[in-house]
């Protein structure tokens, strides 16, 4: 991350809440850490999983009973994100035994039972119905301090998981990505760092999570739904893997584009469907490669004008 | 009680051959081309879809039943050639998400053409009613299905031990590099498996039908359970698709009597303890 | 590339200024008008039902000429995808900048129970119709109206009138989704039915989004009861009538489907899976008064001749009561039109209702229906006719909406 990338994301974080209604900005925020923290796991460490939103859900589950319980938010969200640490250290330690389509299988299949657990265990989830009735802590139930609060939360996060990945600990992640083979010849227990990169993934997608449950005062089901991991999925691929920052242009393209296209077609999730295809077929670096080629394009252009003049000169 | 039992066998029996029928086509594609068919749903739903508007268009079930796989295989031909093909150098899970991204199209596609609201098809008047089997009374259809399904099974199976074509593609499965070097055109190989995964995906759909009506929905309902039938038999085998089918049908027959809440996540619970306990599957190949 | 166009400050004022422009344009709009929020499910799994809801309102809309109290109505609507998640952010997001005050649909009720929450927290008008008690209920307040009739008075029409139907029926048999709602329904059904000398020999519960009922089919038949009453809808409801047709139970005995949409589930069944079927439902277009058959023609107009079935009937309800609110209070101020229309007696396309105040349910008709012979239909849509109508009013003491509280 670079001088300009910084800019661009205080930028966006202080025009944000003039950009979009509050309760979308905050959203993206919160998906924000989602997508990044995802990316641990999918662009830097390769592992694809489809059971994301059982840690986003869980924890919003979490966090939302402590809250109804009249425990201040700021037990509510550690308690909630350590609970996604412990259920991810449990998970994982499952899901890591295999690759590829079978870790696939085992986190989807890991989300199915969550689901279902949410869905029956009605007196603590509410069920289809969701969990309701939380209220907001007073110090953060204006528009303007909810703001602030999450954009806190969102750079802290955003700054430990950055030190993180450009930690040795990151490299090696890479290089599990890259040729496991190696690392395993080289001396890492590879099954060791892919949970450990599961986990700090979950974690924070965890502290995510735990926020949601502040934006409209409930958790509705469908935020632990398998399909729930495909939008996270989808957003994380769609900013870009190949960069810190880019899953987070794909959360904010994502909400954008979904909430724009729905009120133009019925058919939106169609439009959002292409452009996953083309994404994946030929950007798969997502909009941050689009955005990076545009960039070295317009430098190249204005270098090459630089250049003419001085020559003229 | 025994009618009880009898019945539940044969609904599980029956549901279990339309579990086999896509996960064998699952699995062929999954073990020649070594791509995870996020499309397989899609595929079921549109054999439903076509054998609804041919069975409206000519009058006849039949015919439906018979041409809507084949219009299937045209679609399964496109997806390969123009979308999977550029990606087989590529990682598996961009394969794994453009299909994906295929299936979110082709289901807002079939509710463009056919509208989002299910439609019911009838099987035939031959085929309707129920049948008096002296221990108990059970649609015709259904013990017509599971007859049917298993003579399909059979026939692939011939195809797959006695035919030139059919060797070529257990030999792909076994050894896809091998069958490169022998000089055979793998890009052919691959299409035409890839067709004949969507003809089985298709048929499931079409004959799935008149029980369990069309909704543009039920490709992405089925998916989870081929991939469920399919981690359970082992990637690649063939008859362990066709057990585990079967074996998944009874357990949902049998999770109805005792636990009906839970029909849906005994299956998940099956796949996560095979990949746990036995990875390969219960005939796994590799 | 940043560096380079905010280099000219020029070129930076007149980013910031545009962006800011397009963002808040819609605001700009929204001066004199009042503004309705159609929350529906234009995708997602109930895809079919948002179209037809909002039509629905449309012709509601349609009948003030898009005005009242002279003042123009603006009318948008925004998906709810039938995920709580995404529509409490979108009606948040009509409310900040859309400036709406309005609120009618979803159609699922998990997306309503967390969009009830999205008004109270805004103090704008809610009006639901649907698949749950809680709205009028325990999670009641004095922003949200329910126009569906009480789950308790639909089950006491359907044992009523099914009893009334069948007299010689006894036992029957439950087919219940397995959610809230579905065990509310389920709760009153055992606690009425001794009342009309029905008793329920076995109860099976099936996940919602069901398809495959052979298992729950073969159970109940070896119970030989006299009925089979369903406590589902949609796709489920019509897999199991047609499935219960299929193993010979229809049209030998009736099969009860207590909580339908009526026209829309029964059009998806041929006419011979149609037989001997009790349909309860909040609303069938043969009901005979002049407010319905206006609104039938108005539909019918749109479409073909087809006419409309429960979810049109709904958008056009919700809509009209939010109508009403304005009218009789001269207002467009959501508590004045609230307070208007708090214990309010009237009468309208479905028959003569009243909303209680007490829990902003409306007291209205449930109509119980019986499923046609083929070869008694006068056309392809005339499926089924009433049988009879029941509006008895649930009993306070079981009605869980202690306080409604104040604005």
């Amino acid at each position: 991350m670079n001088k300009y990338t910084i800019t661009c994301l205080i930028i966006f974080i202080l025009l944000g809440p003039f950009l979009f209604p509050n309760a979308t900005i905050t959203e993206m925020l919160i998906f924000g850490i989602v997508a990044i923290s995802t990316n641990i796991m999918l662009g830097y460490t390769g592992m694809l999983s489809f059971g994301q939103a059982l840690f986003f859900g869980t924890s919003a589950y979490i966090s939302g009973l402590i809250l109804l319980a009249g425990f201040p938010i700021f037990l509510a969200i550690p308690i909630a994100t350590l609970g996604s640490f412990l259920i991810s250290l449990f998970v994982g330690y499952f899901c890591v035994k295999r690759e590829g389509l079978y870790f696939i299988c085992l986190t989807f299949a890991f989300n199915q039972m969550f689901y279902f657990i949410a869905y029956v265990w009605t007196e603590v989830t509410g069920g289809e119905d969701g969990l309701v009735g939380i209220t907001r802590p007073e110090f953060i139930d204006t528009q303007f301090s909810f703001y602030v609060f999450i954009s806190i939360l969102f750079l802290t996060s955003l700054y430990l998981m950055y030190k993180i990945i450009t930690s040795p600990l990151g490299l090696i992640f890479k290089l599990i990505r890259e040729n496991p083979s190696r690392a395993e010849a080289i001396g890492y227990n590879v099954r060791f760092f892919k949970l450990v990169s599961f986990s700090i993934a979950s974690t924070f997608t965890g502290l995510a999570g735990s926020l949601y449950v502040l934006i409209h005062s409930m958790v509705p089901i469908d935020q632990i739904h398998w399909l729930k991991s495909g939008d996270i999925i989808f957003m994380t691929l769609f900013g870009g893997v190949g960069n810190f920052l880019g899953p987070l242009i794909g959360v904010v393209g994502y909400i954008w584009l979904s909430d724009t296209f729905s009120i133009i077609w019925a058919r939106w999730p169609l439009i959002m469907g292409v452009i996953f295809a083309i994404i994946v077929l030929y950007f798969r670096g997502g909009v941050s490669e689009l955005l990076e080629n545009l960039v070295k394009k317009c430098q190249f252009y204005f270098k090459k004008n630089k250049d003419e003049k001085y020559i003229k000169n | 009680m025994t009618f009880l039992i009898l019945s539940q066998i044969l609904n599980g029996l029956g549901l279990g051959m339309l579990y086999a029928l896509v996960g064998v086509g699952l699995t062929l594609i999954l073990g020649v081309l070594n791509i995870p068919n996020f499309a397989h749903g899609v595929l079921y739903a549109l054999g439903a879809y076509f054998a609804y508007s041919i069975a409206k268009m000519t009058g006849s079930f039949y015919f439906a039943i018979f041409l809507s796989p084949l219009l299937v295989v045209l679609v399964g031909f496109l997806l390969e050639s123009q979308g999977v093909r550029r990606l087989y150098q590529a990682h598996h899970d961009y394969q794994l998400l453009f299909l994906f991204a295929c299936a979110l199209i082709i289901q807002e596609i079939i509710i463009i053409i056919w509208g989002p609201i299910g439609f019911s098809l009838l099987p035939p008047p031959s085929l309707s009613g129920a049948l008096d089997l002296g221990i108990l009374i059970y649609p015709k259809y259904r013990l017509v299905l599971i007859c049917f399904a298993f003579f399909m099974i059979i026939c692939l199976y011939l195809f797959l031990t006695k035919t030139n074509l059919g060797a070529i593609l257990r030999a792909g499965i076994e050894n896809r590099d091998m069958v490169k070097v022998l000089g055979i055109n793998v890009n052919i190989v691959f299409l035409y498996t890839f067709g004949l995964g969507a003809y089985l995906a298709g048929l499931a759909g079409a004959l799935s039908a008149p029980i369990m009506g069309l909704t543009p929905s039920m490709g992405l309902d089925i998916l989870p359970i081929c991939f469920v039938v399919v981690v359970i038999a082992g990637l690649g085998s063939i008859p362990g698709a066709i057990v585990a089918g079967i074996l998944i049908g009874l357990s949902q027959g049998a999770a109805t009597i005792w636990f009906p809440e839970a029909t849906n996540v005994v299956i998940y619970l099956m796949m996560g303890l095979t990949i746990i306990f036995r990875p390969q599957g219960l005939f796994g190949v590799r | 590339m940043f560096k380079i166009i905010l280099s000219k400050s020029k070129n930076k004022f007149i980013c910031f200024i545009s962006s800011i422009f397009i963002m808040l344009m819609p605001n700009l709009v929204w001066a004199d008008t009042v503004n309705i929020l159609g929350l529906f499910p234009f995708s997602g799994p109930y895809a079919d039902s948002g179209k037809l809801l909002d039509e629905g309102a449309q012709i509601a809309l349609e009948e003030v000429g898009y005005e009242i109290n002279g003042k123009k109505i603006k009318y948008i609507t925004r998906d709810s995808e039938t995920k709580a998640g995404p529509a409490a952010r979108r009606a948040q997001e009509a409310i900040d900048t859309e400036g709406v005050n309005f609120i009618v649909g979803p159609w699922s009720s998990g997306v309503a129970l967390a969009v009830t929450e999205v008004a109270k927290k805004n103090k704008v008008m809610y009006y639901f119709s649907g698949g749950t008690e809680d709205i009028s209920g325990k999670k009641c307040h004095k922003y949200a109206f329910m126009w569906a009739a009480n789950a308790w008075t639909a089950m006491d029409a359907d044992l009523k009138i099914f009893k009334k139907a069948n007299p010689d029926a006894k036992k029957i048999y439950l087919f219940v989704v397995d959610y809230a709602f579905g065990w509310t329904l389920q709760k009153y059904v055992e606690s009425l039915a001794p009342k009309y000398g029905l008793e329920v020999v076995g109860v099976d519960r099936h996940p919602l989004g069901h398809r495959e009922y052979s298992t729950f089919i073969t159970k109940a038949m070896s119970k030989n009861p006299d009925a089979v009453y369903m406590i589902n809808f949609g796709l489920d409801a019509i897999s199991a009538v047609r499935q219960l047709n299929n193993f010979g139970f229809t049209p030998k005995k009736p099969v009860v489907m207590s909580w339908s949409s009526g026209f829309e589930e029964l059009i998806q069944l041929d006419p011979a899976a149609r037989e001997n079927l009790i349909v309860g439902s909040n609303y069938y277009y043969t009901i005979d008064n002049p407010d319905n058959k206006k609104f039938v023609e108005a539909y019918k107009k749109r479409h073909n001749g087809v006419p409309p079935g429960y979810a049109p009937a709904a958008g056009y309800g919700l809509m009209k009561m939010t109508l009403l609110g304005m009218q009789k209070s001269k207002s467009v101020e959501p508590q004045k039109v609230i307070t208007a229309l708090e214990e309010h007696k009237g009468k309208n396309f479905v028959g003569e209702y009243e909303i209680r105040g007490r829990n902003h349910q409306t007291v209205r008709p449930f109509f119980v229906l019986q499923t046609k012979k083929q070869k008694d239909m006068k056309d392809q849509y005339d499926m089924a006719e009433v049988v009879d109508v029941s509006s008895t009013e649930q009993p306070k003491n079981i009605n869980m909406c202690s306080d409604i509280g104040k604005f």
